[in-house]
């Protein structure tokens, strides 16, 4: 694991002034929360998670926050050069990162993402979410369950979360006393419309493997895309896009659905596992076991939805002939045709 | 895919005078063949208004004995409810021969009569389709229609329904509750869908905006079954498919009525000739297979389909004998394995 960067401001300082590329100044943009992005070469703006990451954020922080413009050709990317003079002042050269500030120019949350991997919105959101005041209450801690929980297989490692400071430092109100008001949790008002933004998308907390993740999607993007294109949850696989394959199968409380003939919007409120979500750690689930034992699967690009299919057919314990299973099956196509190590596979569960 | 704006319905009567009020607004509940034809282009909403927080997701007893289901229930909880399989079997074996396991989770009740015609020149925005785009043609007519229609078809449209629940209902004398920017109404289930004549766009006599809230099932004391034929053994739409529901008086069938799917516009249930000469009879195969072929006297078939005409008798009489018990089920009642022919991979579950 790579060691986070120190900051070379503490957080919760005051963050010294320096010239910007358009030629301001960082002090004079106090009075509102600031988030300066860091981007490499490698991190493509053109990405659509990314773009929808930093619309996310800066819905996050709308009636306060603001990027730092810099020039074309990165016209709708506010960023900074990662090996320019504000990250050598942060000391975070060559590096992509994420800085925020609050209103007083204070540093107050900053991360990195090392070469390579990518960012994941969700993860960000939900530290972003933790430090967000319930509405009129008191601060709440920081270090709440979504942040301190990484989706297994995620690129941005806890570690470089710092919201683990950030709760020891408790002065957490980042957000002014509009956007806090509003700040409702999603899950107690699933009924409400959602808002668009101007650009047409609707923000969204989708409950995915015991995380929340806020989102701000289209409500045009389906399940499926949300879940791997803006969470970085690849182990759902597309497969046709059509509902006839079965390789994009999840659990939507608790029954088999298929992800990519569900929008990502009606999901909110849902109850949702992926494959990601299935093992208990590094105990595999005993569908996922089972088919390791009975080697239910050749390339391996359907078995996470032949695998989910069949995780929610056994919950109900019931001892299916060969038959049974099969019809039951016949959502998940397997284009290796390992079906009788699948039934094997599943048989041998419902045996248990 | 479109974009569009998405509304969650508070109510239903929001939910109906939302999308009466936008001539380019739909309901969406399930989604699975809606936003497949939206992918494909087929469809194109400009504001969907999401139906499921409305719950409408019970199955409740009505007084008399019917039973009513309400339109957000899933196919899946539908045809599991023991109400459902006992005094309806023929529902529950409608709803398990269709689709996968994941689309019947995901599918509603109120959403599955109102799927679109799996025609495939209706499903091809590059080919004419008056269904899809009206005055644009019909591809079907001259084109490749060996799953079209052989009753009520236009020079319009040869499309067929491609639900199975449909038929069931159809046969059963379901009633649809609704409402609509007129208020509530009832429609028999038969009268639900329509021919498509001049207008092929139109599937349903419901209004824009008129949301089905429930599907009522009315007592019923006797025996009910669903037949299907099908090009793979599951997860495969019906060629033809067959509902009967039977109630007997003694040994003789006091009233018979038959529905068949795969074969027009709408369930096509049997002229009353047809389903009067069944009444009063004793069950036997010679008195099945007259009435099968009084039921496809009428039959026009296409270039492509002729081939569902023997197969549609065959398979009447087929599901006429196993209804009255002169011919097992193939599989318990209630499930797949009743529903399909030829089993499915060729086996049947155990009995």
């Amino acid at each position: 694991m790579p060691t986070p960067p120190r900051p070379l401001t503490a957080l919760g300082a005051l963050v010294p002034d320096c010239a910007l590329p358009d030629g301001s100044r960082l002090a004079d943009r106090r009075g509102q929360p600031l988030i300066l992005a860091f981007a490499a070469h490698a991190w493509d703006p053109a990405a659509a998670y990314q773009s929808a990451l930093f619309a996310r954020l800066v819905q996050e922080f709308d009636g306060g926050a603001a990027f730092v413009d810099v020039p074309p050709p990165a016209e709708t990317w506010h960023a900074l050069d990662a090996h320019g003079a504000v990250a050598a002042r942060f000391g975070l050269t060559g590096q992509r990162a994420l800085v925020l500030l609050d209103e007083q120019g204070r540093l107050r949350w900053q991360v990195t993402v090392a070469p390579g991997q990518p960012i994941q919105a969700g993860q960000v959101l939900a530290a972003l979410e933790a430090l967000r005041p319930a509405p009129g209450a008191a601060p709440r801690p920081a270090v709440s369950a979504p942040a301190e929980a990484p989706a297994p297989g995620s690129g941005l490692s806890r570690r470089t979360f710092l919201t683990a400071t950030l709760a020891a430092s408790a002065l957490l109100l980042l957000l002014g006393a509009g956007t806090a008001a509003e700040a409702a949790p999603p899950e107690l008002a699933p009924n409400v419309a959602p808002r668009p933004a101007a650009d047409g998308t609707v923000p969204l907390t989708l409950r995915i493997n015991g995380q929340s993740h806020r989102l701000q999607v289209e409500p045009r993007v389906m399940l499926l895309d949300a879940l791997r294109e803006q969470l970085h949850l690849t182990g759902t696989k597309k497969g046709c896009d059509h509902g006839q394959c079965g390789a994009c199968t999840v659990h939507l409380d608790g029954h088999s659905a298929l992800a990519c003939l569900t929008l990502a919007v009606m999901n909110e409120g849902r109850t949702i596992t992926t494959i990601e979500g299935l093992a208990r750690g590094e105990e595999l689930h005993p569908v996922q076991a089972a088919f390791v034992k009975h080697d239910a699967f050749q390339c391996g690009y359907c078995t996470p939805g032949q695998i989910m299919t069949a995780s929610a057919l056994v919950q109900d314990q019931q001892k299916r002939s060969a038959a049974e299973i099969r019809e039951a099956m016949s959502g998940n196509l397997c284009r290796c045709a390992a079906y009788a190590n699948i039934i094997a596979a599943i048989q041998e569960v419902q045996g248990a | 895919m479109h974009p569009f704006q998405y509304q969650r319905a508070s109510s239903p009567a929001q939910a109906s005078a939302a999308v009466a009020a936008q001539p380019t607004a739909a309901f969406v509940a399930g989604g699975t063949s809606q936003l497949d034809l939206m992918k494909e282009g087929v469809l194109h909403p400009e504001l969907l208004v999401d139906v499921t927080p409305l719950g409408l997701t019970s199955i409740t007893p009505l007084e008399g004995g019917g039973l009513r289901l309400g339109a957000g229930v899933s196919n899946t909880a539908a045809a599991l409810h023991p109400l459902v399989r006992q005094r309806y079997p023929a529902v529950s074996e409608a709803l398990l021969a269709g689709a996968s396991t994941q689309i019947r989770n995901m599918a509603s009740l109120g959403g599955n009569p109102l799927q679109r015609t799996r025609c495939p020149y209706f499903r091809d925005p590059a080919q004419p389709c008056n269904k899809r785009e009206p005055g644009s043609g019909c591809a079907a007519l001259g084109g490749y229609n060996r799953v079209h229609a052989l009753f009520g078809a236009s020079d319009k449209c040869v499309a067929t329904h491609p639900s199975d629940l449909a038929v069931a209902l159809a046969a059963l004398d379901a009633q649809v509750q609704t409402l609509g920017p007129g208020g509530p109404r009832v429609i028999p289930f038969t009268e639900l869908h329509r021919l498509p004549g001049d207008t092929p766009q139109q599937d349903t006599t419901l209004a824009h905006g008129e949301l089905i809230t429930s599907l009522d099932l009315p007592a019923f004391n006797g025996r009910s079954h669903y037949l299907k034929v099908r090009e793979r053994a599951s997860y495969a739409f019906a060629l033809v498919s067959c509902a009967v529901a039977l109630e007997m008086e003694g040994k003789k069938i006091r009233r018979a009525r038959v529905a068949l799917g795969g074969v027009a516009h709408k369930p096509w249930r049997l002229p009353a000739a047809v389903e009067t000469m069944l009444a009063g009879q004793k069950p036997s195969e010679k008195l099945f297979r007259a009435a099968a072929a009084q039921a496809f006297a009428e039959a026009r078939p296409l270039e492509h389909n002729a081939y569902k005409i023997p197969m549609g008798r065959n398979l009447l009489v087929r599901a006429l004998l196993e209804t009255s018990g002169l011919q097992p089920l193939q599989g318990p009642a209630g499930t797949a394995f009743a529903a399909s022919v030829g089993g499915v991979s060729g086996e049947v579950a155990a009995q």
